[in-house]
């Protein structure tokens, strides 16, 4: 064996090692199912946690869906594609009048944890909450796709929203505006949860004790200190095919600060045996429980994910010739990028829009060169469309990590004769800068997670033309009306294999005019202790799903 | 000047420094270029939608009208919301968390337990450990005692808090795993287990301050031992120990005084970093979280209750120090 190749095998031994310790491994439990009892405790930096399913943004496997169930919901599960599957509904939805009508019928027996039965008015009911600004702040997408929705202000001033019809007690009709492929998915979000009419008596906190659909009901809620959730005896596993309902209590400390979480967590004791971190694990602290083998075991890093990019600002004079732009995707140190992010465990080099682990992705390269760019094929391209001595500014978040990331890019582009100025902002302030009307910058580093395992997330906000200001996310400014055209297809279209084709197709026209140098997708690190099991994070989105995960005897 | 008018002129000036804070407060929330009603907005969000989103806080109305109605609510309470939805929050009223749910009175009130205990317990540490060593090194003036007192406060005085705090709960919380962390327990539920989780953060935040009285008491005493009436009484034959602590350190302890009542209420206003190291949701990490999430509301009233901390110190300290010293209501 020569040198090369044993050092090939010791990496590949290594590789396989770090898999089999990493938490990532399925832990699905043994013949007798998952572990029934205990209290689990999750560790969350957060100052608040409310249960209101009209604020939320949150996930369908995280907190909300430990107590409200929806529509729909997602199945997560290790090493297999994310699916929508019925949650309330006995389907994930019967589309008719060509994608614009969305008919669901609910489950019979389903029950809140008051007893009372849970009916389509509820759904509706809860629903037109989200629309009320009292309770704004959670995932709206359904806001601007049912008929009516973008005048539509709650129903707290007695009116209702007549795009959402309840014929009976378990049938839900929903009127679209125009043909959404994806509105599976949409009812798997919060505001797709019941809330009872009669139980919204107090709308401003109803978060803190609301009628549960799922497995658990709040106990106590005490922001800034802990939510306390108990179970729910009306929750039936036998309609719930997703959620699993291991502990008997779920505790969230709050207001946890992530360095002092994660020392608990490596630390392995008192309640943190029983716990896991919301966020994500510290940078810092990744190298010290990477020589911890105990709390080595326990770290679940996630396959790469959310879309780091950069944006280029398509409207800005400089960028505005796709030669240019083309010249940046090469001019890129990519790998640079990469150990500004923490290295390999900060993610992996990426060269297309769409996520890793959604389904229908395909992986390409358009700009093909080294992981550190290729400097001379840049530079011949900017000579090309005459623009030499090019000056840029970056804006970007004032932290640390933000500002070494930006200053890996500036060093990249340097090398091509690329002046970049870097504008560091503080994060709220770079946050409007960059989606407000004005763009007033010329380049900026964005990331991007979708909010449902559907390419329609990942490409509609970041590159169709009517989410470009006004507090969205094309941050490229990327406006062509034959990509509008190929989104909006690939948006109504109903056949979920058709709709991953055409989104394909559209990350592959987009990247043709390089509005963004894809950079890397993100890995995310995880800590749990020991008493946890079914702790998985192996696929989208990349973050634990709670709905599994159960305590040991 | 009379003693009342003096009090009535301090507490006139005192309710301006109030209304200049809050109109300041209003003022730089306004002036920042981020735009509020985005974080309120939801995603995604529509330009129609983040309009309805302002309105309903308020946000639309020009600044000098929202300060206006802030002060009207703390006189006669304010609603917020319409028909079912609306929410109620009485006078005194300094505003309602929509983020939090909560108006930011009682939200102040939730957290100033914590706050207070962290402060009080810090207070007495730093005092007496400050004092005591204050008056040693003044008393062993050039020997080891005050050499070794005066090296420590030049570290205590130089290392942050947020190094001390972490240094602390990396060592006595996780690795001799002998104090807890992260965890505040109320008082009234155990007064054990409240003073053993407040340990840590009590040593951290007192480090610094300790440092600081022990140097102003050194200083103090060295230039009061110096004083005519110390060699006076020495003279007259009294104890060492009396002329110390009746005469010298009395005297000595008047500035050290002044400022303990500063220190105290600013930091009843608050102790940020400490509080966010120890995961203690106090007055302090309320203020910082809200700043975070744009919460206005609560950005204002906590200001507002730590301006009013500081000035009602300012007060009771300028009081005091006319009952002490009549030269000061006098000439004031």
């Amino acid at each position: 064996m020569n040198r090369t190749l044993r050092a090939l095998v010791a990496t590949a031994a290594l590789a396989l090692t770090t898999t089999a310790c990493n938490a990532n491994s399925p832990q699905e439990s043994s013949s007798s199912g998952f572990h029934k009892g205990g209290t689990l405790t999750i560790y969350s930096s957060a100052d608040e946690q409310s249960f209101d399913p009209a604020k939320s943004q949150s996930l369908a496997i995280t907190s909300q869906g430990l107590v409200h169930r929806r529509l729909t919901t997602w199945d997560i599960r290790p090493g297999q594609e994310p699916r929508v599957v019925p949650d309330l509904a006995t389907d994930t939805g019967r589309a008719s009048d060509g994608g614009r009508t969305w008919t669901y019928t609910l489950k019979p027996g389903l029950k809140f944890s008051d007893g009372s039965p849970i009916t389509s008015a509820d759904i509706k009911y809860g629903l037109e909450r989200s629309f009320a600004p009292e309770l704004s702040g959670g995932l709206g997408y359904h806001k601007t796709l049912l008929v009516g929705g973008d005048k539509y202000t709650g129903p707290y001033d007695g009116k209702e929203l007549s795009s959402v019809e309840t014929p009976d007690d378990r049938t839900i009709v929903f009127k679209l505006g125009t043909a959404y492929g994806d509105w599976p998915w949409i009812a798997s979000m919060p505001a797709f949860a019941p809330v009872p009419k009669s139980a919204d008596t107090k709308p401003a906190t109803y978060g803190n004790d609301p009628v549960a659909s799922g497995p658990y009901e709040v106990k106590s809620s005490k922001p800034g200190t802990a939510v306390t959730l108990v179970r729910n005896p009306e929750w039936s596993r036998e309609t719930d095919e997703i959620r699993t309902g291991g502990p008997d209590t779920v505790v969230f400390k709050l207001s946890q600060e992530d360095t002092v979480a994660a020392q608990q967590l490596i630390a392995d004791s008192g309640d943190a045996k029983n716990a896991f971190g919301a966020g994500f694990v510290p940078p810092a602290q990744l190298k010290q429980i990477t020589s911890n083998p105990g709390a080595k075991a326990r770290l679940a890093l996630s396959k790469p994910g959310a879309l780091q990019y950069l944006a280029l600002n398509n409207r800005r004079p400089g960028l505005k010739d796709v030669r240019v732009r083309r010249a940046i995707e090469y001019a890129v140190d990519k790998r640079a990028f990469q150990l500004a992010t923490g290295g390999s465990q900060g993610g992996e080099i990426a060269s297309t829009l769409i996520t890793p682990g959604i389904p229908g992705r395909q992986d390409y390269d358009l700009y093909p060169a080294d992981e550190t760019g290729d400097v001379a094929k840049a530079k011949s391209l900017l000579a090309a469309a005459g623009a030499e001595n090019l000056q840029l500014t970056l804006v970007t978040a004032n932290d640390t990590g933000s500002v070494a990331k930006a200053e890996a890019i500036q060093q990249g582009l340097q090398r091509a004769g690329i002046t970049v100025k870097i504008e560091p902002k503080d994060v709220n302030v770079y946050y409007d800068a960059i989606t407000d009307d004005k763009g007033d910058y010329d380049l900026t580093v964005g990331s991007w997670q979708p909010d449902f395992p559907s390419a329609n997330g990942n490409i509609s906000p970041l590159f169709a033309s009517n989410q470009i200001g006004g507090g969205n996310f094309n941050l490229s400014r990327y406006s062509v009306p034959q990509v509008d055209a190929l989104i909006a297809r690939a948006t109504g279209e109903v056949d979920p294999s058709v709709a991953q084709r055409t989104w394909a197709q559209a990350d592959r026209r987009i990247m043709q005019d390089a509005p963004v140098v894809p950079l890397l997708y993100a890995r995310n690190a995880f800590l749990r202790g020991s008493g946890v099991q079914n702790f998985d994070v192996s696929g989208f989105p990349n973050y634990p799903n709670y709905l599994r995960v159960s305590i040991s005897k | 000047m009379t003693g009342a008018s003096y009090v009535v002129k301090r507490l006139v000036a005192a309710v301006l420094v109030l209304l200049t804070i809050a109109a300041l407060t209003f003022l730089v929330f306004h002036l920042l270029p981020n735009d509020v009603s985005q974080a309120s907005c939801g995603k995604p969000c529509t330009a129609e939608r983040r309009e309805v989103v302002r309105h309903f806080l308020g946000y639309d109305q020009p600044v000098l009208v929202q300060l206006g109605e802030f002060l009207r609510g703390i006189v006669a309470g304010r609603s917020y919301g319409t028909a079912a939805a609306t929410v109620h929050c009485s006078a005194p009223c300094f505003g309602y968390s929509f983020r939090l749910n909560e108006p930011v009175t009682s939200l102040i009130g939730e957290r100033f337990g914590i706050t207070a205990s962290i402060a009080l317990g810090a207070a007495v540490i730093w005092s007496v450990v400050g004092v005591g060593t204050g008056v040693l090194a003044a008393l062993r003036r050039g020997t080891w005692v005050d050499r070794v007192a005066m090296g420590s406060t030049v570290v205590g005085v130089s290392t942050p808090t947020y190094l001390v705090g972490l240094v602390g709960i990396y060592v006595f919380g996780f690795k001799l795993n002998v104090l807890p962390v992260g965890t505040f327990v109320p008082f009234r539920e155990d007064p054990v287990g409240w003073a053993w989780h407040l340990v840590l953060p009590w040593v951290v935040l007192a480090v610094a301050s300790a440092a600081v009285y022990t140097r102003m008491t050194r200083s103090q005493m060295l230039d009061v031992l110096e004083e005519n009436y110390v060699r006076t009484a020495r003279a007259k034959g009294l104890s060492e120990r009396q002329v110390v602590l009746r005469h010298a350190l009395r005297n000595a302890l008047l500035p050290v005084v002044t400022l303990f009542g500063l220190d105290l209420g600013g930091l009843l206003g608050g102790a940020v970093i400490t509080e966010k190291i120890f995961s203690m949701q106090g007055v302090g990490a309320l203020l910082v979280d809200s700043v975070g999430n744009l919460d206005l509301p609560v950005v204002l009233g906590v200001t507002l209750f730590s301006a009013f901390l500081i000035v009602l110190a300012n007060l009771v300290v300028d009081l005091a120090y006319s009952r002490l010293d009549p030269r000061v209501s006098r000439s004031g």
